[in-house]
């Protein structure tokens, strides 16, 4: 673990693209996690956000998020796919290798798991001339997918190259027992992991957690959770995760701060990290270079 | 060249029956046109509207598109020559289109004009496409959309028996598995067992057409080149033949050179042309297949 594995989602930020950017770079991150606000709500164009990402200096986590993908049928369907590819083709023009799709919140969606495997086998299948990797996250509130467990058993099933999961803190601890979950997840098929925490002990509806996820997220090591937070990255990095983490923090609060003083409190949250979980590896504030995780651990059938 | 009527089975759903084409852009045809030919190929047929001329020896077609629009830059504004489709020969175009593009394959935009054949096909790896061609009878996609020149031997014969064996396709690093299921899930294709090569280039996966005509070789960089440009694409045609000594003596005849050096000496189980200008390289590799 590493300083250069840690990044930033942009939607943690507020103001535009090219200052979150500098912010971040200033701050020593050298990834971010781009949300498609960014890049279509730039005032310039999308011409002008993707040449503004690549020459940011950092490298791209991601791209996000594709919703209410998953279980469709007919004329929804066709619609989704669609997005998805405008989805896709945006993402490869920003460099980004993995592309976020969050288990579907649609009343119009099936729980046929043979339906929802075929879609999201389609949508790694769309992935894979363009270099992109799909990460399907569990939300936590989604309609049939709402836990940890239930994404892996699909990616599982879907067994498909391109197809991985994103683990992601908010809604694997919103989910009591989530944690337990990655006992049984290949770390190979994680293919991002996002993370944050909240102020609270219990979430006990719905809507509250809906409420808390996109309002009042803070940084790990800020919220009330430290020991499950730190004992998901440490069983992701015992079982053998290798790839990103990025802080995706939505907080109302953090939106009205100097970014910089955000991103401080990001890093903040990764020497957090690094005391909780990293001690095996540590100095891990001294390195700096930087470059993709994955590339350590290829998966493919050797000759 | 001889078509056999095959019927899908399930492990060919598509009914797919070899490699119907092999197409390169280029922006110097006349420069690849003359390689072509001393590689045995002879130009047959003109396309009726585009910069597109057809070449053929045995039971290989190779369609050289010079057609403005299709041939990719290198991003100086300098043109090139690359690999830019292979066509499945299936039993039913339209029906292996539907099919793929169900999967999750990008569509293509058509670009047929009056009067002329819409192939469909769909986005391979880097620019290159992957095109659906059936056949009924004796009529084929070349009837209609080429004018044969005027005194050429529509069928030359092939040099040593030369035929189709197969593409060779880089992938970035990491990026094998996420190929084969694109190959495997979209057309059937099955990868041989860990270790299986033919000819010299020996290393990557190989894969397996399901009508067993023709193969797929998957190649990452090789480790330890940090500086070497590498992009997805087509990389390079295998031809078939059961004579590897014959055929490099009677295309060196022709004036093809073939690398010399270890490990790509020519040995009886292949060789490897020279990288020529565009870079194009041609790989023989001893063959049982049988065309």
């Amino acid at each position: 673990m590493r300083l250069t594995d840690f990044g930033m989602d942009t939607i943690t930020l507020a103001g535009p693209l090219e200052a979150k950017l500098r912010a971040m770079r200033a701050a020593g991150f050298t990834q971010v996690m781009l949300s498609a606000r960014d890049v279509v709500g730039h005032p310039d164009g999308e011409a002008a956000a993707i040449s503004a990402v690549r020459t940011s200096g950092l490298r791209v986590t991601g791209f996000q998020v594709l919703r209410d993908f998953e279980g469709l049928t007919g004329h929804l369907h066709e619609y989704k796919v669609d997005v998805a590819k405008s989805m896709l083709r945006l993402a490869q023009a920003l460099g980004a290798p993995v592309l976020l799709v969050c288990s579907s919140t649609s009343t119009h969606a099936t729980d046929d798991i043979d339906a929802v495997v075929a879609d999201l086998r389609k949508l790694a299948m769309l992935a894979v001339p363009l270099r992109i990797r799909v990460a399907y996250e569990a939300l936590s509130w989604g309609r049939h997918t709402h836990q940890l467990a239930q994404a892996w058993s699909i990616v599982e099933r879907a067994r498909h190259a391109n197809l991985g999961l994103c683990v992601d803190s908010f809604h694997a601890l919103a989910n009591e027992g989530a944690v337990d979950a990655l006992d049984v997840i290949d770390t190979d098929r994680v293919f991002l992991v996002q993370l944050s925490d909240f102020l609270w002990q219990q979430i006990r509806s719905r809507e509250e957690r809906m409420e808390t996820a996109r309002h009042l997220r803070v940084f790990p090591g800020e919220g009330v959770h430290d020991d499950l937070v730190a004992e998901l990255i440490r069983r992701l990095e015992r079982r053998g995760y290798a790839g990103d983490y990025s802080f995706e923090v939505f907080n109302d609060d953090y939106a009205q701060m100097p970014l910089a003083s955000v991103c401080d409190r990001a890093m903040r949250s990764v020497s957090w990290i690094a005391s909780r979980v990293a001690r095996r590896s540590l100095p891990v504030l001294r390195e700096t270079r930087p470059g993709p995780r994955q590339a350590r651990r290829e998966v493919y059938p050797s000759p | 060249m001889p078509v056999t009527e095959r019927h899908p089975t399930s492990s060919n759903r598509l009914g797919l029956d070899g490699l119907e084409f092999i197409e390169f852009t280029t922006s110097q045809p006349l420069i690849l046109g003359a390689l072509l030919e001393k590689m045995g190929f002879r130009p047959v047929a003109r396309h009726r509207s585009r910069e597109v001329m057809l070449y053929r020896q045995g039971s290989m077609n190779l369609v050289v598109n010079a057609h403005p629009g299709a041939v990719r830059t290198d991003g100086t504004g300098a043109s090139g020559t690359a690999l830019g489709a292979m066509a499945f020969r299936v039993a039913d175009a339209g029906e292996a289109h539907r099919q793929a593009i169900e999967l999750g394959a990008w569509d293509l935009p058509t670009r047929a004009a009056a009067m002329e054949l819409v192939i469909p096909g769909i986005r391979g790896a880097g620019d290159s496409h992957v095109y659906f061609v059936d056949r009924h009878g004796d009529f084929s996609i070349y009837d209609v959309d080429f004018t044969p020149i005027a005194g050429a031997d529509p069928n030359p014969p092939a040099v040593a028996a030369m035929h189709y064996f197969g593409l060779v396709q880089t992938a970035y690093p990491g990026r094998t598995a996420a190929w084969l299921e694109f190959y495997q899930s979209l057309f059937g294709f099955t990868p041989r067992p860990s270790g299986t090569f033919f000819g010299v280039m020996n290393r990557g996966v190989l894969l397996e057409s399901p009508c067993r005509q023709f193969f797929l070789q998957l190649i990452e960089p090789p480790e330890g080149v940090e500086d070497v440009t590498w992009e997805e694409g087509l990389l390079r045609i295998g031809l078939g033949t059961p004579g590897v000594p014959a055929a490099v003596q009677a295309l060196q005849a022709r004036g093809i050179v073939f690398l010399d050096h270890e490990p790509n000496r020519p040995t009886d189980r292949g060789a490897v042309t020279q990288l020529y200008p565009g870079g194009v390289s041609f790989e023989l590799v001893h063959s049982h297949l049988t065309h």
